[in-house]
């Protein structure tokens, strides 16, 4: 699971810098590729990202991204300030997992985690965590 | 030689600033207390005292009275939660900040009203203003933080629990009172850890309008208040939530609590504090003896004492207790006493010294020599009046009560129907219809 992160954590970081510069594609050669709208290369993207997160396998024990998510004492914090229902969803998913992966099964194809019903529960709460972490230490500099 | 050494350094200075050109000092002249009545129902109180130091604070009619069945202790709850992260600033911000300016938040309730105060040097006025803003209007009541303020509940209430009196008076509104008044200004134990977030956003948002909010300075400019009202303190308007009518019931509550010492209080149905008989309540309750006025002294000027001390020769104190509310008030006596000291009320001689009005004058006058008193003062007329009466309009109210209006006042005391709340060793104490 943690090696897969890893991957992904390397992968996603490419894609973002080719984003960071336009002019790495205008040396592609435009005469294979079609020039591209901004909705098409969304398209591209999206579709990339969709088989990555099949590629992944997580979906497969019926965990969502934000379950495998390395717990760090940001990550942890954030943790202990969801709200009961969503933290009870979390553990659920995590111990079904840990079932499945001790029997060496996965779920039925009908129950593996769609990317588009993914929901990224974690975000906003880790987003506060890191930001008052951040306050702080800037408090502390002055 | 130290003293001469002393002595030496000081005429050092006399001579220097004879020999410095001094100019004119600058003239303060005094002002007065300015109180504007915003279009939101926001009244803006201040006064310019030239002092170092300002103090600003939102009032608000939101105390434990207009509390619901639901969630009885909501206003204990916001009184820890002053700190917490609102809208604009994290709780770290808001405690550290008001820290590096050297400044202090304060939240206090009554049963009428909850009172934000900030205090700090007048330099920098405009952070902690900013962050008391924040606190009164735009507060988050996060979850988890909300969840820790539950052990410093738990230690408000096990403190309150500690002093008798605290204890006496809660079981007196509670007794005395059908509704609105006898909610506690604690949280009962039932509701520690359950009242949620959810409800004190309820309580916020039907208890904290415009309209009922008072915005007072002392040591600031009135115009700047004033824009920070307007600006800031409209984010809800109206008048929120009608509390009801206070119900007076006069029943009787007694909490066996063992100890040797017998604390009762015995009140019936006074005033409200906007009528004229408030203050001849107010002058009955210095004639009866309402504390002494000695440091350690032994209060055998008061009349109480005087009369008690006829039917007991064990150790006790008395004095008047005299609470005013926007539409009703309590007066009676607050004793203590030894167990085994069953007494009875004594009877009132009904004689007015002027002695007493005079004590209450001085008592409203050194109360608002300090800034908490003066702006307690301010505060509470803005809020409840939307103007200010200078000491000089109070005195001449207290001097217009006549011994007549005393008389009444202590007629309509013995008459009315009586409420009673005791707590202690109560062997020997009576029950209210054997008073």
């Amino acid at each position: 699971m943690r090696m897969l992160t890893g991957q992904r954590e390397q992968v996603t970081i490419e894609i973002e810098k080719r984003h960071q510069n336009p002019e790495f594609f205008a040396v592609l050669p435009r005469v294979k590729m079609a020039s591209k709208t901004p909705a098409a290369t969304g398209r591209l993207l999206f579709t990339f990202k969709k088989w990555y997160y099949n590629a992944c396998g997580f979906n497969k024990l019926g965990l969502v991204r934000d379950d495998t998510v390395y717990e760090n004492t940001d990550v942890k914090e954030a943790i202990r300030r969801l709200p009961e229902p969503v933290y009870n969803d979390r553990m659920f998913r995590i111990r079904r997992a840990l079932d499945l992966s001790m029997k060496h099964q996965i779920l039925p194809k009908d129950q593996w985690t769609k990317y588009e019903e993914d929901v990224h529960y974690l975000q906003p709460y880790l987003k506060e965590v890191i930001r008052e972490r951040k306050e702080k230490e800037e408090w502390q500099r002055k | 030689n130290i003293g001469l050494h002393y002595l030496s350094k000081r005429l050092y200075v006399t001579q220097a600033a004879r020999k410095a050109e001094v100019a004119e000092p600058f003239k303060f002249p005094p002002q007065e207390v300015q109180v504007t009545k915003l279009p939101s129902g926001l009244v803006i109180a201040s006064l310019e005292n030239y002092s170092p130091a300002s103090r600003i604070g939102v009032l608000v009619r939101a105390g434990s009275r207009y509390e619901t069945f639901d969630s009885l202790g909501v206003t204990h709850l916001l009184r820890l939660a002053s700190g917490l992260t609102t809208k604009g600033a994290s709780a770290f911000r808001i405690c550290h900040g008001i820290e590096a300016v050297g400044g202090c938040l304060s939240v206090s309730t009554t049963r009428e009203t909850m009172v934000y105060t900030v205090d700090c040097l007048r330099d920098h006025i405009d952070t902690v203003m900013e962050y008391l803003i924040n606190v009164t209007t735009a507060p988050e009541f996060r979850p988890w933080e909300v969840s820790e303020l539950t052990p410093r509940l738990k230690v408000d209430i096990a403190i309150a629990q500690q002093s008798p009196q605290i204890g006496v008076i809660e079981n007196l509104h509670a007794a005395a009172y059908k509704n609105t008044l006898s909610n506690s200004l604690y949280c009962p134990d039932y509701m520690v850890g359950k009242i949620t977030p959810d409800k004190m956003h309820t309580f916020v948002q039907n208890n904290f309008t415009s309209g009922r909010m008072a915005l007072v300075g002392l040591g600031v400019d009135h115009a700047v208040l004033k824009q920070v009202g307007e600006q800031f303190l409209n984010i809800r308007s109206g008048t929120g939530t009608i509390g009801s009518k206070a119900l007076f019931r006069g029943g009787e509550l007694r909490s066996q609590t063992g100890g040797s010492l017998v604390h009762a209080a015995v009140v019936a149905e006074s005033a409200a504090a906007s009528s004229a008989e408030a203050t001849a309540f107010g002058v009955l309750q210095h004639v009866l003896g309402a504390g002494p006025h000695i440091k350690r002294g032994t209060n055998s000027t008061s009349r109480l004492s005087q009369a008690i001390s006829k039917a007991t020769a064990q150790p006790f104190d008395a004095s008047a207790f005299n609470a005013t509310y926007s539409d009703t008030g309590l007066f009676g006596v607050y004793t203590i006493s030894q167990a085994d000291s069953a007494r009875d009320v004594s009877h009132f001689h009904y004689a007015v010294l002027p002695l007493s009005q005079t004590q209450l004058k001085a008592e409203y006058l050194m109360s608002v020599e300090n800034s908490e008193g003066l702006f307690d003062a301010i505060g509470t007329q803005a809020l409840s009046e939307g103007t200010y009466h200078s000491p000089e309009a109070i005195t001449q109210r207290i001097d217009a009560v006549s011994s007549n209006d005393v008389v009444n006042a202590a007629k309509k005391f013995m008459s009315g129907k009586k409420s009673m709340a005791c707590s202690g060793n109560l062997v020997n104490t009576p029950f209210m219809d054997e008073i």
